[in-house]
């Protein structure tokens, strides 16, 4: 292929400039929320250990007026300083490298140089949207001061170089400091405490022997007669539950797919505001856990009744069938689309004969796997009213104490729970081995 | 033939004659029993459906059970003889007549009487090693496995187990929505019950906005230690739980208690785990609690995932390695390692993902974090505190599942 | 002979500007040719066969295929266009996960009832001609199995009889047997040429080969960088103009 002259570059729209920019803010936004977090952290450790502030249970941190502006500023300059003088994380996930001329390191010097050059060009960085510069370069780059190129873009031409052991990168030390930081908040954060857990061994241990004597007084019984069912209900209900939410969900999350798939619908504009409705609603309504949703659903068709629990099972479903479905769509082969089109057929027919062949085992394979989900999430969506064997589980689990059994009965529930879950499991995984 | 294939051929070359014998029984038992099992499942639910739309009971049964169980024996049998059954699909068997033209009817009605002995056929194998389909000897038939006979093509709805099977999955969905009560017309008249929730909605307290945040940090810092702990102890567990690594008794042994251990561990939900570790964690370490759940779960999710993936390693470069003397320690290192880092690393970022989703909600049973204030918020009617918990997990579980797949596309 | 298609200064541009597929490309094929293009990988063979029928949208220029402008041509338009060029590809393109037959039918799609075509309902005489079809092209009793059950030259050769379903004028390959064996290639190449001089399908066809394009083609068009290099008759390719169009170092391959 022939690439056309490089003077053709300087005409780039600045809209097209900013768009090649993005890695570039994009590291740094990184670097920066990086050093942002290690404050966060380094904060929090201090005042945990030496109390020059109460943290209260939750961790939070009561800094004066003055101080956010100086944590901001300083890690603001921290992470220039590390775009300056190192690859920092930012730039290597993005794939960006500070090259002298000739692809030469840059010596300390320079670095310094730039390091100063990024405060001055600060202010003027807008001046790089205009002029001639090489797209994605900013005002500070120069070759006295060093190029941040992309590296897949320049590989081709870079000198042979010998990778280095991660402890003797900043980028590799960088990250072991970070995961420790992390792994030091994570424990005071969680309240991790050991020796209580081993301490308390004790108070759990009847609630074992307990569990693990199920009494399957209620298999088919009615706890309450009148009132509630029997063990083997619940679970049906459970079953059926879920079933009917994935079956619903499936049937509508089929023509939506293709309308949240990029290959089908992103050839105008209008198919592309199409597109991304439907992808940003997939994933607004899949973040959301489908146990939340039923709270609301509970109190919209009744405390305790399956349908809501289905309800939300089902609008879930929908939500995330229809993002996998999509991506499956996305990844079709497209040789068949092509020789289909070219015998002049119309788009759908091009979906008809050349897409839903390529998609239906995948679909059905997803499909069974969301049951899967559907079920697990079902045996404890009753904690909010949305009926199946939670019910029982939630009713056993709040008798304790008034119920000289309640544990046992507890048990019977999840060994129950278990056999269903883990045949189904087994079930599915057999079938999806088949079309697969 | 795959590698994994080759792997396992050694230990599956030296199978006793018996064993052959009995899984080519197997096939036929099974067969029936699948058929069985479908008839079953057709007759429960249509005379459920029956029974909820007539009589307004919920019964699955109506006659007695032996006449249901007898009368779908007995249909199995007359369906394996006269056409194909879903069961023979399933474990792909076929009864041809032995001069391959069309079985007389007296020929079939005579295999289904044989076929009652079908149970009691196991006994020659015991002593002969070998498995006689006597159904078909004496009839005249011959059991073939389904890729000797081509099946004529059909449109699937002039087979008998397709329309079966799309009776079935009719009948199953129709009974799962009268089971869950699902009431359209409810839905539209009780709307109004909701209203109050919509009217507070639409007007977050932003109040809570700080607190939400700290609780956020909580949850996802319970998540990552969740995570972090599952994976130190998942690692070790899955090279004891692949099958292609366990040599021996003691190997073999160990591999499937682990395998049975974690299966059953899996399919009880965090949810439930939590429950058991709020009761035993004080009251006042609730992320601890909840973190605990995440845990337990999570090793038994990821051993499974790894091992399988350890199980499906190409074995080639194992030999080349172990060909040059290496031992045990360096094998794995050299040969095994490589070759599992990036997914293992896949399946770790795809599982602290669930564990965020997980985080999220496991406070609902006091396990701590953002959705324990979450339910309290909603079960106190604040629901215009609630939205703006509910807006952060959204931001959170997006935030995480864009960065994870991106993460993941990176490393395939 | 008549004009088939004329295409007059042809420019296609990826990349936003960044790449020049094909520059300023002007020729045209009179009905009835055996059009052969050649060149290297990149060479913009594939992009021009697929400005052609508007699989990619050329970015300037105009290609008139019997006297209709198809640049211009509406989505109806391009449709009915499309129905009298048929294509075969390098990787043949079939469903891989549906029959032979259903692969074969679909060559009718632009024609057939819509409606119909839904619920997978083809006419009979439909039905008749895939079966006659397949015939011709020598693969009656693969009919019924799944497209991914055959080997290359099978599958190539249902590409073929898709193709043949569509009663085409025009028949582009785009590199039709690269994916294939030097023995099979033959096969497919002497189908192609069977609609060629029995039918009077006009075929434009990329090939890889120098040797398949002296054997097969009436007439050859050679690109370099998406620009002709050469134009004419087969035998007029000598070892001087062979290192023009395809480097220095490159050596001729004969393939039997």
């Amino acid at each position: 292929m022939k690439r056309p002259k490089k003077s053709k570059s300087a005409s780039h729209s600045p809209w097209v400039r900013l768009a090649a920019l993005r890695p570039r803010f994009s590291a740094f936004m990184l670097d920066w929320a990086s050093w942002g977090f290690i404050a966060y952290g380094v904060m929090y450790l201090l005042n945990k250990y030496w109390y020059i502030r109460h943290v209260n249970f939750y961790g939070r941190l009561t800094l004066p007026g003055w101080g956010w502006p100086v944590v901001i500023i300083a890690t603001f300059e921290l992470a220039l300083l590390s775009h300056a003088f190192s690859q920092s994380i930012g730039l290597s996930l993005f794939g960006l490298r500070l090259f002298g001329p000739e692809y030469a390191p840059v010596p300390f010097r320079r670095r310094l140089a730039r390091f100063v050059a990024l405060h001055v060009g600060l202010v003027l960085q807008p001046l790089a949207l205009f002029g001639d510069r090489p797209l994605g370069s900013l005002v500070h780059d120069s070759d006295k001061t060093g190029r941040m190129l992309l590296v897949a873009k320049v590989k081709d031409d870079l000198p042979a170089e010998k990778p280095r052991k991660w402890y003797t990168t900043y980028r590799g030390l960088f990250l072991a400091g970070l995961l420790a930081l992390t792994f030091w908040l994570g424990w005071k954060i969680t309240t991790i405490n050991l020796q209580m857990l081993v301490e308390r061994i004790g108070k759990s241990g009847h609630i074992w022997k307990d569990l693990f004597t199920p009494r399957f007084t209620y298999l088919t019984e009615p706890v309450i007669p009148g009132r509630t069912f029997s063990l083997v209900h619940y679970m049906l209900e459970t079953i059926f539950m879920a079933f009917f939410a994935t079956v619903t969900g499936a049937i509508v999350a089929f023509p939506l797919s293709f309308l949240g798939a990029r290959n089908i619908m992103g050839f105008n504009a209008f198919g592309w505001l199409i597109y991304s409705v439907m992808r940003t609603l997939f994933n607004a309504l899949r973040s959301i856990e489908s146990i939340l949703m039923a709270v609301l659903f509970a109190v919209w068709v009744g405390f305790g009744n399956p349908f809501a629990g289905a309800l939300a099972l089902f609008l879930h479903t929908i939500a995330a069938l229809a993002k996998l479905y999509s991506e499956q769509v996305e990844a079709v082969d497209p040789g068949p689309l092509e020789a289909i089109a070219t015998t002049g057929a119309r788009r759908w027919q091009v979906v008809a004969y050349g897409v839903i062949p390529q998609i239906i085992p995948s679909y059905l394979a997803f499909t069974l796997y969301r049951w899967d989900i559907n079920i697990r999430m079902a045996t404890i969506i009753a904690l909010v009213g949305g009926g199946g064997i939670g019910t029982l589980l939630f009713y056993f689990k709040n008798e304790v104490g008034r119920l000289d059994d309640a544990w046992n009965q507890v048990g019977a529930v999840v060994v129950a729970i278990v056999v269903v879950v883990w045949a189904l499991d087994y079930i599915s995984a057999r079938v999806r081995e088949k079309i697969g | 033939m795959t590698p994994q294939d080759q792997y396992y051929a050694g230990f599956m070359s030296k199978r006793p004659s018996w064993t052959k014998a009995l899984r080519a029984y197997r096939k036929d038992l099974g067969a029936l029993i699948a058929d069985f099992v479908v008839l079953i499942a057709l007759w429960g639910l249509s005379s459920f459906i029956w029974n909820d739309l007539v009589h307004g009971t919920r019964d699955f049964i109506s006659v007695a059970p032996w006449i249901m169980l007898v009368v779908c024996f007995e249909l199995a049998l007359v369906w394996e003889s006269f056409a194909v059954s879903p069961g023979m699909r399933l474990f792909g068997r076929r009864a041809t007549d032995d001069r391959n033209g069309r079985a007389v009817i007296g020929r079939r009605f005579l295999r289904v009487l044989l076929l009652h002995g079908l149970p009691l056929f196991i006994l020659p194998i015991l002593v002969t090693t070998r498995y006689i389909p006597w159904q078909d000897r004496l009839a005249g038939f011959r059991s073939v496995s389904a890729a000797e006979v081509p099946d004529p093509r059909k449109p699937w709805y002039r087979t008998s187990w397709m329309v079966a099977l799309a009776g079935l999955a009719v009948a199953m969905y129709l009974a799962s929505a009268l089971f869950t009560q699902v009431d359209l017309v409810k839905l539209f008249t009780n709307a109004s019950a909701t209203s109050e929730i919509w009217a507070r909605i639409v007007n977050p307290d932003w109040s809570i906005l700080g607190l939400g945040v700290r609780l956020l940090i909580v949850t996802l810092f319970m998540a990552f230690m969740a995570t972090l702990f599952g994976v130190l102890v998942a690692v070790p567990l899955s090279f004891l739980a692949a099958r292609n690594l366990a040599h021996g008794i003691i190997g073999r042994t160990i591999y499937t208690v682990l395998r049975i251990l974690m299966s059953i561990v899996r399919s009880i939900q965090p949810f439930i785990w939590a429950i058991i570790f709020v009761v035993w964690v004080r009251t006042g370490n609730a992320p601890f609690a909840g973190g605990l759940a995440l845990f337990v779960h999570s090793v038994a999710d990821l051993t499974k995932l790894y091992s399988e993936r350890l199980e499906s390693i190409d074995p080639g470069p194992v030999e080349a390695i172990r060909s040059t003397g290496a031992n045990g320690l360096q094998v794995i290192l050299y040969g095994i390692v490589p070759q599992i880092i990036n997914p293992y690393l896949s399946f770790t970022i795809y599982r602290w993902d669930i564990n965020v989703r997980m985080a999220t909600i496991i406070g609902l049973v006091g396990g701590g974090g953002i959705g324990q204030r979450l339910l309290q918020l909603t079960r106190n009617w604040v629901w215009d505190q609630a939205i703006v918990l509910m807006l952060l997990i959204m931001v959170a579980v997006w935030a995480m599942d864009y960065s994870s797949s991106r993460l993941r596309e990176r490393l395939n | 002979m008549e004009e088939l298609i004329r295409i007059d200064r042809l420019t296609k541009v990826y990349e936003r500007g960044e790449v020049l597929a094909v520059n300023d490309i002007s020729f045209t094929v009179k009905r009835g040719e055996f059009l052969v293009l050649i060149g290297l990988s990149g060479s913009g063979k594939s992009t021009l066969l697929r400005c052609i029928n508007r699989l990619i949208e050329p970015t300037a220029g105009q290609i008139v295929f019997d006297g209709i402008d198809v640049t211009k041509a509406s989505a109806r338009q391009l449709r009915q266009l499309r129905r009298r060029m048929a294509m075969i590809f390098q990787q043949f393109n079939l469903v891989k996960r549906s029959s032979v037959l259903t692969n074969v039918l679909s060559g009718r799609l632009g024609y057939v009832n819509p409606g119909a075509s839904a619920i997978h309902k083809f006419p009979k005489e439909d039905l008749e001609s895939a079966f006659a079809n397949l015939e011709r092209v020598g693969i009656p009793e693969q009919a019924y199995k799944r497209a991914d059950e055959l080997s290359g030259g099978q599958q190539q050769r249902v590409g073929i009889a898709r193709a043949l379903m569509q009663r085409p004028d025009l028949l582009m390959a785009d590199e039709p047997v690269s994916a294939l064996d030097p023995a099979t290639a033959h096969s497919v190449m002497q189908y192609l040429e069977q609609m060629n001089q029995e039918d009077g399908v006009t075929v434009i066809a990329s090939l890889h080969f120098l040797s398949l394009a002296r054997r097969y083609g009436t007439r050859i068009l050679a690109l370099k960088d998406g620009e002709i290099v050469f134009e004419g008759l087969p035998a007029e390719i000598d070892a001087a103009k062979f290192k023009e169009i395809y480097g220095e170092e490159a050596e001729e391959v004969e393939v039997r």
